[in-house]
């Protein structure tokens, strides 16, 4: 009981460290990508702190409320990921509450920034809505696939049966899926190319041009904890989980500066190219993962 | 206390009611929620009995039979429940509107028939109520006039084409079986041949699928739910047109038996498999063309469709997860969907009866109640964890997935994406944005319109933190249709293949937001600001002049649009011209000018003549 207690107030913790770290990592590498120096790795918790202190401006309750939910949600996806042998909730419910709780955070940010009536914040949440309900199709293939080939919805269970039969990456049909779902990952995560949503020279930020000081701080840790849920995700589904902590972050780390180093170099999807890679090549892909996985399955 | 009491006190009310608004509205008014509340009590008084009563003086002398068993109490409770909340919403709606007396007449009538539907013992008189229903129906559709009654007429004509198919489903089964009990038929229909139980079950569903519109049956629903005055759309949404579900149940698992049922034909071309896939498209198409939709009850409308297909799914899926699934999102649907049209109702009776989501915003600080009730209705509908949606499609899910249909499931789960985008245009246009300077004084709703709005979004909650309440009666339903029953407790399902526990998540998301609101308050404070003082990055917003959200999805409509034209209902129209232009030639001959009628008959005995003369036939 004792540590089970314990699990649950240390998993969100270790999700935030792991996730702001990512963040501050990301703006470094892509600095120097971009042949430039960088701000140092911890600028975002220098921000972060910074931003509690400063002024802000509400439009009203759900202004407030929706930021709150959204970060509330998105805490409670990271109770429910195993990371190494710790998984706190695992027995309240699977693959398919993961899905949907993942819902809360963007829809509360959604309505956190309907209430605010600026032009850019709905062009903003326009686009995030296509572009989610873009990399949805694939993502539901790749999920399905998982699902009907360990035969269960309980993400524990298909960590521990990859422990038994290797990496899903690695096995026949399910590198399709895997593959696929690393195609879509910057667009879950909602970094470049698929940043078309916060895109700040063009809607100055998107969803966000309203939100300052500790919405904005909040905003971030939202931001940290989706990175990190995106990420734990595929590394949980595809890469077997991990026997402790420090090889799962390992594993992490691994699959963001692999994608950083892809994703750093391009430049921004409009939103319709976005959405018609996302249904062009990792759909097909999924597609083609779910039809050999039924196939042996029947 | 006796079931024909009930159906008395029911029909009676009703006639009452009418008489009593010839003398004073007021009483006329506390009267008919008084008459609903009694009918909520009443069948609450029934739970767990089941009682088969029969008395000999039906019609053209068949014994009229009344039976109430788990299914018929289930139905009930929700007809009665509901029918009183939009009862009581319908006060401040109808106040100052022409022909009240007639309305309650109406909406009582037709709870009273739906009643008598989930009552009825025989066919016969489940077909009698279930005429009541689709006569009352028909007027209440067309209570505003104007394009209200070309949307009743589009639901007149289809409900009465169903009802047909039903009458001669109902005859055959008398002349082969000489009663038309239901208990007598389940009994005895066993050993008939694949073939006649097929074609039962064909009839039947061309009537149940009409009323629940299943694609591509479902044309009348969108203008009807679009026209009805909105305390009775949500009647005809949240059960009248549940009733369709109410007989498949009946058809499939209690007449015919879930043996036979799902056993009907070979390989793909199984009877409940088309089904499924039927409501596989029912889920996806309507969800999509929701999104197009600029008026609100539209939308609702053609969600109201799309959600109607997870339900078919799920029965007809034919496991007990998908089973108990489908009647709990029954339910569950009826809920939120009665919330969210309660909700517009709210708005429309506030704004002068604008619907139109382009001109609508900025509600939420004039009319809280309503926006709560429309952000709780909408996370049901989109089935957001610790609603109540979110159960019964969980099981639908779950069962999909693990009996091995990915790409069912996959038809259920995306059209929970197309849903979210579709429902947060409809929030967001009417409550969130900027509030235009017309409505700048508007009032909240009144107490009458808050109240069932209340009490609806607290069963939400309820039912989707504890769905053992519900899940319990439904177990019991499925259990007595011969299938396995399931580990229910209070909080959730227990099985060895992924569990879920409701209160858990509960809790864990209630901690978190209180953490979070914590963090929040002990921070730098910060400032209220009105609507229009915000950062445009240097640009000029004029005043009430442009509305952000209009073609609010315009990247995608130019991608998807193409797909989603309502091709079954041109198609229908198409007949029906045909019908027309057919008509039209038939009246040159017709001309109803009693000089032509009688040259043909001078004509046809000419060439009678004419025959006798040639070949001398006679």
């Amino acid at each position: 009981m004792v540590t089970k207690v314990m699990q649950i107030i240390l998993s969100p913790i270790l999700a935030l460290v792991v996730g702001v770290f990512f963040l501050g990592l990301a703006r470094k590498i892509t600095a120097r990508i971009h042949w430039r120096y960088g701000p140092p790795v911890i600028q975002p918790v220098i921000d972060m702190i910074r931003l509690f202190y400063q002024k802000s401006v509400s439009h009203g309750f759900m202004f407030d409320l929706g930021i709150i939910l959204s970060l509330a949600g998105s805490i409670v996806v990271v109770l429910f990921l195993p990371f190494g042998q710790i998984c706190p909730l695992s027995s309240s419910g699977g693959l398919l509450v993961i899905l949907y709780t993942m819902l809360i955070a963007p829809l509360g940010l959604a309505l956190s920034g309907g209430q605010a009536a600026n032009p850019n914040i709905s062009i903003g949440i326009s686009r995030k809505l296509i572009l989610s309900l873009g990399y949805e199709v694939p993502l539901l293939f790749v999920l399905l696939t998982v699902m009907t080939h360990y035969k269960t919805i309980s993400i524990v269970q298909v960590v521990n049966a990859q422990q038994s039969t290797g990496w899903s990456l690695i096995s026949c049909p399910l590198c399709l899926s895997g593959l696929s779902y690393f195609l879509i990952l910057p667009a879950i995560l909602g970094v470049r190319p698929f940043d078309v949503s916060s895109a700040p020279q063009e809607i100055s930020s998107g969803p966000m041009v309203e939100y300052g000081g500790k919405y904005l701080a909040l905003a971030t840790i939202e931001h940290a904890f989706a990175l990190f849920i995106g990420i734990a995700l595929f590394v949980n589904l595809f890469l077997g989980g991990a026997a402790n902590i420090v090889s799962f972050f390992v594993k992490m780390l691994v699959v963001f500066v692999l994608g950083l180093f892809i994703n750093a170099v391009f430049p921004r999807f409009r939103i319709e190219q976005a959405v018609k890679y996302l249904w062009k090549w990792p759909t097909l892909l999924a597609f083609l993962g779910l039809i050999i996985t039924l196939a042996i399955r029947n | 206390m006796s079931l024909e009491l009930l159906l008395i006190i029911a029909f009676g009310g009703a006639l009452l009611i009418y008489l009593l608004g010839k003398i004073s509205h007021k009483a006329r008014d506390s009267f008919a929620v008084f008459i609903s509340l009694v009918l909520v009590v009443m069948v609450a008084y029934f739970y767990g009995k089941t009682i088969e009563k029969t008395f000999y003086f039906g019609f053209f002398g068949l014994p009229l039979v009344l039976r109430l068993n788990m299914l018929s109490w289930f139905f009930a409770i929700a007809i009665s429940s509901l029918g009183a909340l939009c009862t009581i919403f319908s006060l401040s709606y109808m106040k100052g509107r022409e022909g009240p007396d007639f309305y309650y007449l109406m909406m009582l009538l037709v709870n009273a028939a739906m009643l008598g539907i989930v009552l009825a013992g025989d066919l016969v008189s489940f077909y009698i109520f279930w005429e009541i229903m689709s006569w009352s129906t028909f007027l209440l559709i067309s209570y505003n006039r104007g394009p209200a009654l070309a949307a009743g007429m589009k639901y007149i004509i289809m409900s009465i084409v169903g009802s047909l198919a039903m009458l001669i489903g109902i005859l055959s089964l008398y002349t082969t079986y000489g009663t038309l009990s239901i208990s007598a038929i389940s009994a005895a229909i066993a050993p008939a041949s694949s073939g006649y139980i097929l074609f039962i079950l064909i009839v039947f569903s061309i009537a149940f699928g009409i009323k629940n519109a299943i694609m591509p049956l479902h044309t009348w629903l969108p203008d009807s739910y679009a026209e009805a005055p909105s305390p009775f759309t949500a009647v005809l949404s949240g059960m009248l047109t549940r009733m369709g579900i109410y007989g498949f149940l009946l058809i499939m698992y209690v007449i015919v038996g879930a043996v036979s049922a799902l056993n009907l034909g070979t390989g793909i071309l199984k009877f409940n498999y088309i089904l499924v896939w039927l409501g596989a498209i029912t889920i996806v198409i309507p969800t999509f063309i929701a999104m197009l939709q600029n008026d609100a009850k539209q939308l609702l409308a053609w969600h109201g469709i799309g959600q109607g297909g997870y339900m078919i799914l799920g029965i007809a899926f034919g496991t007990s997860l998908g089973v108990v699934g489908g009647i709990f999102h029954t339910l569950n649907h009826a809920i939120y969907i009665v919330l969210l049209f309660m909700s517009v109702g709210a708005v429309q009776y506030r704004t002068g009866g604008e619907r139109d989501l382009n001109s609508l915003g900025g509600l939420i600080k004039k009319m809280p109640i309503a926006f709560i009730g429309g952000l709780l209705g909408i996370s049901g509908l989109i089935g957001m964890p610790l609603t109540n949606g979110f159960v019964s499609k969980w099981l639908i899910y779950k069962t999909l997935i693990v009996e091995g249909y990915p790409f069912l499931a996959f038809a259920a789960l995306i059209g929970t994406w197309g849903t979210i985008l579709s429902v947060y245009k409809f929030l967001h246009n009417m409550f969130l944005g900027q509030l235009p300077e017309k409505y700048k004084d508007i009032q909240k709703s009144p107490f009458s319109m808050q109240l069932p709005m209340i009490v609806l979004s607290l069963a939400i909650l309820l039912f989707g933190i504890l769905p053992g309440i519900p899940l319990k009666v439904i177990n019991a339903i499925v259990t007595s249709f011969g299938f396995e029953s399931l580990n229910v407790s209070l909080w959730g399902i227990a099985s060895e293949t992924g569990t879920l526990n409701t209160i858990n998540i509960f809790s864990a998301l209630l901690i978190a937001a209180i953490f979070v609101w914590l963090l929040f308050r002990s921070t730098a404070k910060s400032i209220p600001i009105a609507q229009d003082d915000n950062y445009a990055a240097g640009a000029y917003i004029p005043k009430d002049k442009y509305h952000y959200t209009v073609e609010f999805y315009n990247p995608l409509y130019r991608m998807i649009k193409p797909f989603l034209r309502d091709l079954i209902d041109e198609f229908y129209y198409r007949i029906a011209s045909y019908i027309q232009t057919l008509s039209d030639s038939i009246r040159c001959v017709y001309t109803g000018d009693v000089g032509y009628y009688v040259m043909y008959v001078i004509l046809f005995l000419a060439f009678l003549i004419f025959v006798q003369l040639k070949w001398k036939p006679w």
